[in-house]
């Protein structure tokens, strides 16, 4: 009998583990490899549900990966299959069904859950959250008739839910404790773009208010009462404020865990042979050099790619990420990476307004460019986040930054052409003035 | 695989790489109908000037494509064939997230059939890509590696 049951076991199914998969077996042709997934559906991306459900795909547009994928890279996919604790010392996971699995790595990718708030009365009323297939299903079930809807939280999956609810004819009222929309990933004036848009497509937005209290109506409906007194009364509550990383099963076991799974830089945990990777992992942010749990997808992909190089064995340091949103709200796209918000006076600011929507920023730390944000028009808006992500020192650019033409022509010959014949593009390439900044 | 190679010494700037470009990605490949009567489709290849300084670019088909990674869908992928990355409109949802994180700028927003983006495919139908068949002062060569 094998030592090992599995070379590789991965728990979740989400952007972590399957570009973790992939990575494994671009690296090791032969190990075998399990995926314990929790719910019965098959990898698809979670943020297409709101897609979904406001019918702009179908639910076959909604997988990730093709059928055949489980097959196509030789690995048992173990559907409705809970791991219900793990044994670092004896290389061992038991399921909820008790069956005991030895592996010889494992990958953490069990992502996120939404936070429950404190909110008097909530458990009384049969309320949604958006973050699943099965959220985007009952959402579904229970929409398509005239109806009031109560969103609690406007951040991405608040505004997502939102926007969805309109698509399917809901009367839609958004409150949210913080003064604007998406207080996150976006700043006042961006912000205030989206909620223009928002409020024209019929939706009552309440910022800077808090829900105090929640009373049943019976099943769905309910009452809501805000922070300066009001009520409203809906038919159908959303809760969105906040998610967490599901830690859970590495707390249990003993993992370093501080607001999420603490890896090193190769996404290893603090027990050797686990590995942790993607929305419950805290990792480096390139842009404030502190470890953070940013929950969005590319992030999730991108540190499941490196996990996956690292439990094969290729050794390779996961270059950080940065928090960065691609958002649209019926029909205006605004694009951001980095900090948007400077935390203090010791940044410096730029921005360009155009026509109409037209909205860019850029904030720089000294010569470094730390944050970016475009609304409206967002063409080639990946040069400066590539340059965020470099830490580039764009001195010698600081004035073109934000112009329409902006691009590697502004950059000094031997580094333009550095960046184009590179074809290991992205993180890796050198910044404008060819140093890389330092990390803090 | 095929990569297009940018030489600004001989680029004069003239944007016939965009123009031909256009019309290969257009419905009838037609340059009058493509620009006058059809739904004009985006450019895949920018030129980027400055004073005497020209030169054309388009996806460079990464080795470690960021667009790929962050594609939220699915949608972008690597032909397993050609080794070119490339964009399936219809898995594509339009979120723009391949916008937000090619260093190339070289993803757009095309919105002629559905919400989707458009990039440079190589031309997968012609033996030599349109923007390097036509430029009359080989400012784009196209290698094999």
């Amino acid at each position: 009998m094998a030592a090992f049951d599995y070379d590789y076991a991965i728990v979740g199914n989400s952007a972590a583990a399957i570009n973790a998969c992939d990575t494994l077996r671009e690296f090791d042709k032969e190990g075998s490899m399990a995926i314990f997934c929790e719910d019965r559906y098959r990898c698809y991306s979670r943020p297409l549900i709101s897609y979904l459900v406001a019918g702009k795909i179908d639910n076959k547009g909604m997988y990730y990966r093709p059928q055949n994928y489980y097959r196509s890279i030789k690995a048992d996919f173990l559907k409705g299959t809970k791991v219900e604790s793990i044994d670092p010392g004896k290389n061992r996971l038991t399921t909820a069904k008790g069956d005991k699995i030895k592996w010889r790595k494992l990958l953490l990718a069990t992502g996120f859950k939404s936070f429950i708030p404190p909110i008097e009365g909530l458990e009384e009323v049969d309320h949604l959250s958006f973050i699943s297939w099965d959220d985007a299903k009952r959402m579904m079930r229970l929409t398509g008739k005239t109806l009031n809807a109560l969103v609690v939280g406007a951040g991405l999956i608040g505004m997502k839910a939102a926007e969805a609810l309109v698509a399917r004819g809901a009367a839609v009222t958004v409150v949210e404790m913080m003064d604007r929309v998406l207080p996150q990933a976006l700043d006042d004036e961006a912000s205030a773009l989206v909620a223009e848009r928002c409020q024209l497509a019929g939706i009552d937005l309440n910022t800077g208010e808090g829900v105090t209290g929640l009373e049943s109506r019976g099943g769905h409906k309910g009452r809501a009462v805000l922070d300066g007194g009001s009520e409203i009364d809906f038919d159908l509550l959303v809760m969105a404020v906040g998610v967490r990383p599901r830690a859970e099963l590495a707390e249990e076991a003993g993992l370093s865990c501080d607001r999420g799974i603490e890896v090193d830089e190769f996404q290893l945990t603090s027990e050797k042979d686990i590995y942790a990777a993607g929305d419950a992992v805290r990792a480096m942010d390139i842009v404030t050099g502190e470890p953070t749990v940013n929950a969005l997808w590319p992030v999730a992909a991108l540190q499941g790619k490196y996990a996956g190089m690292n439990m094969a064995g290729a050794e390779t340091s996961y270059p950080g990420n940065s928090s960065m949103n691609s958002v649209e709200f019926f029909g205006l796209p605004v694009l951001s990476a980095g900090i948007v918000n400077p935390p203090d006076d010791g940044y410096e600011v730029i921005t360009y307004r155009g026509e109409r929507e037209d909205y860019r920023k850029a904030v720089l730390k000294g010569d470094i460019i730390v944050g970016m944000l475009m609304a409206g028009r967002i063409e080639r808006a990946g040069i400066l986040t590539s340059l965020i992500q470099e830490r580039a020192n764009v001195r010698r650019v600081k004035n073109f930054l934000l112009e329409e033409g902006f691009g590697h022509i502004n950059f000094p010959r031997v580094v333009r052409q550095g960046r184009i014949m590179d074809e290991m593009a992205g993180l890796r390439v050198a910044g404008i003035s060819g140093d890389r900044g330092g990390r803090s | 695989m095929i990569r297009i190679i940018p030489k600004e010494e001989y680029c004069i700037g003239c944007r016939l790489c965009e123009i031909h470009c256009i019309v290969q990605h257009s419905k009838s490949k037609d340059i009058i109908k493509a620009f006058k009567r059809e739904p004009r489709p985006v450019k895949r290849v920018e030129v980027e000037e400055e004073g005497s300084v020209s030169f054309a670019l388009q996806c460079r088909h990464c080795d470690e494509a960021p667009c790929i990674t962050a594609c939220l869908s699915g949608a972008m992928h690597r032909d397993p064939e050609s080794g070119a990355v490339v964009n399936d409109p219809e898995r594509c949802v339009g979120c723009w997230t391949c916008i937000l994180v090619c260093p190339y700028g070289a993803v757009r927003r095309d919105e002629v059939d559905k919400k989707a983006v458009g990039k440079c495919d190589l031309c997968p139908d012609l033996e030599i890509p349109a923007c390097v068949e036509n430029c009359p002062n080989e400012a784009l060569v196209m290698v094999e590696d």
